[in-house]
């Protein structure tokens, strides 16, 4: 009895995302806009931030709750959305996940086959290579892929980007807006 | 008072519970907890930051570096921290608002300055955000090894210290203006004991629209030019501070001093300059008092954490009323002068902690009526589970005893 319940209880009130990979791809700003633009509409926001000491190549991981109430515990035990740049993070979390798993084919090779409904496959660093002609803007076409997935307000969203990220706006917006028009995310949303 | 879902009482005593109403105009950010200590620093009117860089404390200096300058303060990167805390303390003397911030492999090393700033009675604010030791265990990874350091932060004895510890980002912000307070009413060092969670962590903050419109509740420095300096034998705070280089004739000395701050080795100065540093606090405690409870009416078992570790532990506690126990919930936001007060009833106690040794368990032990009632469940570089702490809440009001769960120590003998 006990096990489910603590499971089941936070998930009346709290969404759980959770966002890992390498240091460099941008793991942190996703989660940071992500937040804000919840904020933005009203809600309460934690985001814990773990990383190795590097500056790049090291282990990150955001874990963000988003409520309407206050969020006591800031710590993700039951994700909702889980987030995938890295192999390493795929292994390592994905069982945490009850919900989709959105994952970039190019870092993450190999999927759970057992629960293929919950994985989209967005191929964020490939798109991001052809037509932005840099793997820095992976995050944000990860993030227009999450803002549809996760049925969250499209507008707000590129409202908060443009509020976080100082530069290179007209890229940004193009990785969101390319992430949120894929065919394989919007059959799923 | 406020209700909460599960239909217990929750009750937070902290000046700030009133600050939030009364202040309602702002900006919502996304930040971190560095960000708020910062903004609350400079809401309090602090205008000097000295100090050395250190994870998780070192966003800190970075913005403080970038908003002094801005509110015409000054910013100095100091050699190491004790000469960070040294240059904090001469900037009060000289009559602005100081503050500086570390983590314990730095703060072990200001003990010397504390002892100073305390005898003297100096106005400081100290942040240590603490990771997980021992020495500089893991930088990223929280700890709560600084309790008793923090307690005493000095050697000699003969001093009482205030401390608090904030738990969220906009507690940050509050405690920071509130620690400010204290001490300039206190006329001592007042320590926030914040941590890597909570330092680190971004969450929904919100500042007030205008600092200047926070008169009301900030306490503003004010300058002490004329005899006594330091008013012996006497427990009265809200003194002004003392001002150096006025033409006061003040002295400002590690050895036992007069009322003009004059070395002396009399034993009545020695015992009425003990009797105000002591006093000024203990006969001021409700001053200092700031808890948060939930459900104590009928609580069987209380589980008692602060810092970041009450932030699962009170979730924890949620999750253990929804199984059928009477747990209560008790969050100590300022740890010393240790609260006594509150271990009043006869129940059971679950002291949560970030350390494997025990530190705030040994207090409740001393202050509850019955030491055989207090648990400990330590936890070693990581928060507690939810499901942890509703676990040993159940098996502590149903067995008396804590469960077997990897990776937690209950052991405190």
């Amino acid at each position: 009895m006990a096990g489910t319940e603590t499971k089941e209880a936070p998930a009346k009130t709290r969404t759980e995302i959770l966002i890992s990979g390498f240091g460099g791809q941008g793991v942190i700003r996703m989660g940071q806009i992500l937040g804000l633009c919840a904020i933005n509409q009203g809600h309460r926001v934690t985001m814990l931030k773990s990383h190795g000491t590097e500056t790049r190549g090291g282990y990150v991981r955001a874990q963000l709750v988003i409520s309407p109430e206050y969020v006591d515990s800031p710590v993700v035990e039951n994700a909702d959305v889980f987030v995938a740049f890295s192999a390493p993070a795929y292994k390592r979390f994905h069982e945490l996940c009850r919900g989709k798993i959105l994952y970039d084919p190019e870092m993450v090779e190999e999927v759970r086959s057992d629960v293929p409904g919950r994985h989209v496959e967005v191929p964020a660093t490939a798109l991001a290579k052809e037509r932005l002609g840099n793997v820095l803007f992976a995050n944000m076409i990860m993030l227009g892929a999450l803002t549809r997935l996760a049925g969250m307000d499209f507008e707000a969203m590129k409202r908060a980007m443009l509020a976080v990220i100082p530069r290179f706006h007209e890229e940004n917006l193009k990785a969101l807006d390319l992430g949120y028009q894929l065919d394989a995310v919007a059959r799923r949303a | 008072m406020a209700i909460i879902q599960t239909g217990v009482s929750e009750k937070l005593v902290a000046p700030w519970a009133e600050w939030a109403e009364r202040y309602r105009e702002g900006r919502r950010l996304l930040e971190a907890g560095t960000y708020a200590l910062t903004e609350g620093a400079i809401a309090a009117g602090c205008r000097v930051f000295a100090g050395y860089p250190i994870t998780p404390a070192t966003d800190i200096a970075e913005y403080m570096s970038k908003r002094l300058p801005q509110v015409g303060g000054y910013y100095m990167q100091a050699e190491d921290e004790l000469a960070g805390m040294h240059m904090c303390a001469g900037a009060s003397l000289g009559g602005l608002k100081a503050m500086t911030a570390t983590s314990g492999p730095g703060y072990t090393l200001m003990h010397d300055a504390y002892g100073w700033a305390i005898t003297n009675e100096i106005p400081l604010v100290v942040v240590d955000a603490m990771r997980v030791g021992p020495i500089s265990g893991i930088t990223g990874a929280p700890g709560q090894g600084e309790f008793y350091v923090a307690r005493y932060c000095s050697h000699g004895g003969n001093i009482e210290t205030i401390v608090l510890s904030p738990n969220s980002v906009q507690e940050s912000f509050w405690l920071t203006i509130d620690a400010f307070n204290l001490a300039e009413r206190f006329r001592t060092v007042v320590t926030i004991l914040t941590d890597q969670v909570i330092s680190d962590m971004f969450e929904d903050l919100f500042l007030p629209r205008d600092y200047a419109e926070l008169g009301g509740i900030v306490v503003p420095r004010r300058h002490n030019l004329t005899m006594p300096f330091y008013p012996l034998n006497s427990d009265a705070i809200d003194v002004p501070p003392n001002i150096v280089g006025k033409g006061t004739g003040i002295c400002v000395s590690a050895y036992t001093h007069t009322e003009e701050g004059y070395d002396i080795e009399a034993m009545e100065a020695q015992w009425a300059q003990t009797y105000r540093l002591v006093n000024k606090i203990r006969h001021h405690r409700e001053e200092i008092l700031r808890y948060e409870a939930v459900g104590l009416e009928d609580a069987e078992v209380i589980a008692v954490a602060y810092g970041a570790a009450s932030r699962t532990v009170k979730t924890g506690v949620l999750e253990a009323r929804r199984r059928g126990v009477k747990a209560g919930f008790l969050r100590l936001i300022s740890l010393w002068p240790f609260a006594d007060e509150l271990f009043e009833r006869d129940a059971r106690y679950l002291v949560c902690e970030l350390n494997y040794d025990g530190q705030l368990v040994r207090e409740v032990m001393r202050a509850a009526p019955d030491k055989r009632k207090v648990h400990f469940m330590g936890k070693s570089g990581e928060l507690h589970t939810v499901a942890e702490v509703a676990t040993a809440l159940e098996g502590v009001a149903r067995r008396g005893s804590i469960p077997e769960l990897p990776y937690i120590w209950t052991e405190v003998r």
